[in-house]
């Protein structure tokens, strides 16, 4: 049970500049569900040279409302009382000489309803030397999407119920029994929730494409300074001052 | 600069991402970062980090996130 979408775009922008960006996206004023961002980990290969980071983001998204409908009350039971936030987990590679960046995210909650996984292959596109000043508007740098879809409701939760044995999952794992799923297979389910959410992955797809290109344009305008600034601004508009 | 999920963290983390923006702009960029120099900033931001992870039961779901990437490994493996 997997549903993928893919897509393709060039950012007119040089490929160290489309990295800087990639690492300074959250906050943009597209971005207002993104309230935090960490590093958890970040090395450089002595051997390749490669730069990799992991990092993790918080987001005040929920379910979307229609996938809510779909599942049945003792999982939402679990879904509820959980935070109405939640986790990303980001990992990048860069290769500054062969000119590329490879980064996949996926959530961290939900995983039982629900996997996300975005792919994204960033490659320059200028074979000539652009320089190193990122500030210079010359070359282009081009960037492949791929989100796979995949729900594991009632595969996932049963497998966890034998393997931990917990109580919560068993009842989880028994409601379908019950009459829940008989009207409509859990197939089914899991194939409405790809579909929602592949609806709402374009939208977002969209948002953070748009988010990149505010924060492209203020490194061409203004450098770093000036990304930092638009940041700030951001962050004041989207959290208020107090928390500053 | 983006905000710590940990408040406390706030400080710390802004300090070892003002020094990594300087060290990949102006070295890694232009082929000459080969060690990281804001290691001795980022013990102090991992630390903070750690522990809120802890405190806020994240560092499990980070493990479980692994795991279950295994688990899908194997099924996949036993598939096909």
């Amino acid at each position: 049970m997997v549903k993928f979408y893919e897509s393709s775009f060039t950012y007119d922008y040089t490929f160290p500049a489309v990295t800087l960006a990639y690492f300074l996206r959250y906050p943009n004023p597209y971005s207002t569900h993104v309230l935090s961002t960490d590093v958890i980990s970040r090395s450089v290969d002595p051997v390749s040279g490669r730069l990799h980071t992991l990092r993790i983001h918080r987001k005040s998204s929920r379910l979307p409302p229609a996938v809510l409908k779909l599942l049945p009350k003792s999982v939402l039971g679990n879904v509820r009382s959980g935070r109405s936030e939640s986790y990303i987990l980001e990992t990048s590679t860069i290769d500054i000489k062969e000119g590329w960046m490879k980064t996949e995210s996926k959530n961290l909650d939900w995983t039982g309803i629900l996997s996300v996984v975005e792919k994204q292959e960033y490659r320059r596109q200028i074979p000539v030397d652009e320089g190193d000043d990122f500030r210079v508007g010359a070359g282009t740098t081009g960037v492949t999407t791929t989100v796979m879809f995949r729900s594991r409701l009632g595969e996932r939760l049963r497998a966890r119920g034998t393997r931990k044995g917990e109580a919560a999952v068993a009842e989880v794992d028994d409601e379908p029994k019950k009459g829940f799923l008989s009207s409509w297979s859990t197939s089914g389910i899991q194939r409405s929730i790809e579909a929602i959410a592949s609806r709402k992955t374009e939208n977002q797809l969209g948002k953070s494409k748009e988010g990149m290109m505010i924060v492209l344009e203020r490194l061409r305008s203004g450098g770093l300074v000036g990304v930092l600034d638009g940041m700030r601004r951001d962050r004041e508009l989207a959290f208020g001052r107090e928390k500053m | 600069m983006s905000a710590s999920l940990a408040p406390e963290c706030d400080g710390v983390k802004e300090r070892y991402d003002t020094c990594f923006l300087k060290w990949y702009s102006e070295k890694y960029l232009r082929g000459k970062g080969t060690e990281d120099e804001c290691a001795a900033l980022f013990k102090d931001y991992k630390k903070c980090l750690t522990s809120a992870l802890k405190e806020r039961g994240i560092d499990q779901m980070l493990e479980e996130a692994r795991a279950d990437h295994k688990e899908s490994d194997e099924a996949h493996m036993r598939r096909s």
